[in-house]
């Protein structure tokens, strides 16, 4: 086997990426199943005190933790070797990427102080007028900074590459790792311009107040983008390295794989209008524009699933799978990095349904700030994205550190248990919302339970606890691989699925960035720019600061 | 550069195409249910 080796200052700078991911996961799985266990009526906050204050506290710390450290310094990591590998070259300025890792560590641990002290119980959507100690604002612009440091190292990796290569076609776990940089670039100026002109001055007394309504637009800038920020790393496993894990096959299509990032980064920032629905403050016309936009997403999202499900199938029929589906059975589920990211997909379906659902502007009245909006982000980032991390880590952490994995039988089972734990957490939860039952609530307390809640905020609880056990089980594999006495023999192959077809034999305009970039400038300018001016135009710093923990 | 096999030509993906039809009725059955709730709790005027 011969295969690009990366130094052991890569693999180790990869590998503290990994580090801190899984420190974050470990401290914030921690807080998710008290939440559920709240719902459910087991409440064991009051046990937490005076450490953990209040079920906010402890959902702020989930929420950060989870959704926002855990997942960027993974993708980070992630996309650092997919660059160095995929374009078989050293980082072109290593120091640079660095100083943007460090920063976002010095950013995790500006942000958690006033977190830990109660001082920025402001859930992980930090909207205003709840207001946080300006460290909370600080450290997170520099997790976000240090990612955009980061991100720059890769694009001057990929110039240089450029320059040597000419003609060539982008390798695609590089090309996908570029395209995900780049929309992370675009979509964070949202939050940033939120928090550097507004969030932080305040939370220092600056200016007296916020605009609330401006706020949440900018954050949603952000917000709704920063869910294919996670997501296309997940997609770059699954379009180039699951086929290859699953049983030897090929990416059915080199061109609609590079089309569906293409859209993906034309269409995903343009949009978080659709989180603004029951929001009073933006004219209908534009939430019906964003919902609009919303649903062409579906698009790439479907030519995703065409075209790694067929791949899979490819993969499935060479390992002598016959019928329509029988082939499935033949995929390689013992190999615990498959079975993570197949399961991850599967949940991902329903995921995917809940997301249109949302989205549409009338059947989102019923869902609207509901127990069925954080069913639905548990499918999303919670799974699909967060089980294939876990699936990549069962082959990138050996090969990072040369240890075998310990006891892979186990972290097929993990994988199996957080499927079943999530099932049964994030059903009960869209019924929840169905129901009624608001979101962001410690429904434990609330006094005003229907009976037929009962029972599903039961499952509720019941699912926490086995996700819970699924957490621990893969801090366990995690910690007896990186400390397990058994080496590999040789050096882990890297599954790189090739496509079908030559990617020489890609059109050159999928592998042209300016007509993407510009156009997703442009549209940005399009269908956000008038209703920021006018919003910009009539800023009503006039909100003062709430405390409401 | 990516060998092409005699395998490739002859794929075809008809249980990607099962897979992604059982999707879009899935997709429309649970849409269609909570269009139902949102209709079956009345107007706002």
């Amino acid at each position: 086997m011969t295969q690009y080796q990366l130094s052991t200052g890569e693999k180790k700078f990869i590998g503290w990426h990994l580090l801190a991911a899984i420190l974050a996961f470990a401290v914030g799985s921690f807080f998710g199943p008290l939440q559920a266990f709240e719902h459910a009526g087991w409440d064991l906050y009051p046990y937490l005190k005076p450490l953990i204050k209040s079920y906010y506290q402890g959902l702020t710390i989930h929420g950060v933790l989870n959704a926002l450290v855990w997942t960027t310094f993974f993708i980070m990591g992630f996309l650092t070797f997919n660059v160095i590998f995929g374009l078989k070259r050293p980082l072109k300025n290593m120091t640079l990427n660095k100083v943007g890792f460090w920063m976002m560590v010095v950013g995790v641990l500006t942000a958690a102080v006033p977190i830990l002290a109660n001082e920025a119980t402001v859930l992980f959507t930090f909207y205003p007028p709840l207001k946080a100690n300006p460290f909370f604002y600080i450290g997170l612009t520099l997790v976000v900074v240090g990612s955009w440091v980061e991100g720059w190292g890769f694009f001057m990796t990929y110039a240089a590459w450029r320059k040597e290569h000419p003609n060539e076609r982008t390798p695609f776990i590089a090309f996908g790792s570029l395209v995900t940089t780049l929309l992370w670039q675009i979509c964070t100026l949202g939050v940033a311009v939120e928090i550097l002109t507004m969030l932080l001055p305040w939370s220092l007394g600056l200016i007296e107040g916020v605009d609330p309504q401006l706020a949440r637009t900018y954050f949603w800038f952000t917000g709704h983008p920063l869910v294919y920020f996670w997501l296309l790393p997940a997609y770059i496993s699954w379009y180039a390295m699951l086929p290859k894990q699953a049983g030897g096959g090929k990416m059915f299509s080199d061109s609609l794989a590079r089309l569906a990032f293409w859209l993906f980064l034309v269409l995903s920032t343009p949009l978080g209008f659709h989180h603004q629905y029951v929001d009073p403050g933006v004219p209908p016309v534009w939430k019906f524009i964003h919902a609009m936009l919303t649903f062409s997403v579906f698009f790439p999202s479907l030519m995703t699933a065409f075209t790694v499900i067929a791949s899979l199938e490819y993969a499935g029929r060479k390992q002598g799978g016959t019928g329509t589906l029988r082939w499935i059975g033949k995929l390689n589920w013992s190999n615990p990095s498959v079975a993570a990211q197949l399961l991850a997909g599967i949940l991902f379906f329903f995921g995917g349904i809940g997301g249109l659902a949302n989205a549409s502007y009338n059947v989102n009245l019923v869902l609207h700030n509901t127990a069925f909006v954080p069913g639905h982000f548990h499918l999303t980032v919670a799974t699909a994205v967060t089980l294939s991390f876990m699936g990549i880590s069962y082959w990138l952490v050996p090969y990072l550190t040369g240890k075998k994995l310990w006891q892979p039988k186990w972290a097929t089972i993990q994988a199996w248990v957080w499927f079943i734990g999530m099932i049964i957490f994030s059903n009960s939860m869209h019924v929840l919302g169905l129901l009624g039952a608001p979101r962001r609530v410690p429904l434990g307390l609330a006094p005003y339970i229907p009976a037929e809640w009962n029972s599903r905020l039961f499952q509720v609880g019941v699912g926490g606890a086995i996700l819970f056990v699924s957490g621990v089980l893969y801090l366990v594999v995690m910690y007896k691989t990186a400390t397990n006495k058994q080496t590999v023999e040789s050096e882990v192959e890297v599954p790189i699925a090739e496509a079908m077809q030559d990617p020489a034999l890609s059109p050159v305009w999928l592998d042209r960035w300016s007509p993407w970039v510009y156009g997703a400038l442009a549209l940005i300018v399009i269908v956000y720019g008038p209703q920021l001016f006018d919003m910009i135009k009539n800023i009503a710093l006039t909100s003062p600061g709430f405390r409401v923990w | 550069m990516t060998k092409k096999d005699k395998a490739d030509d002859e794929f075809r993906p008809t249980g990607t195409v099962v897979i992604l039809a059982i999707f879009v009725v899935t997709l429309i059955v649970i849409w269609a249910t909570i269009y139902m709730i949102l209709i079956g709790r009345g107007g706002t005027l």
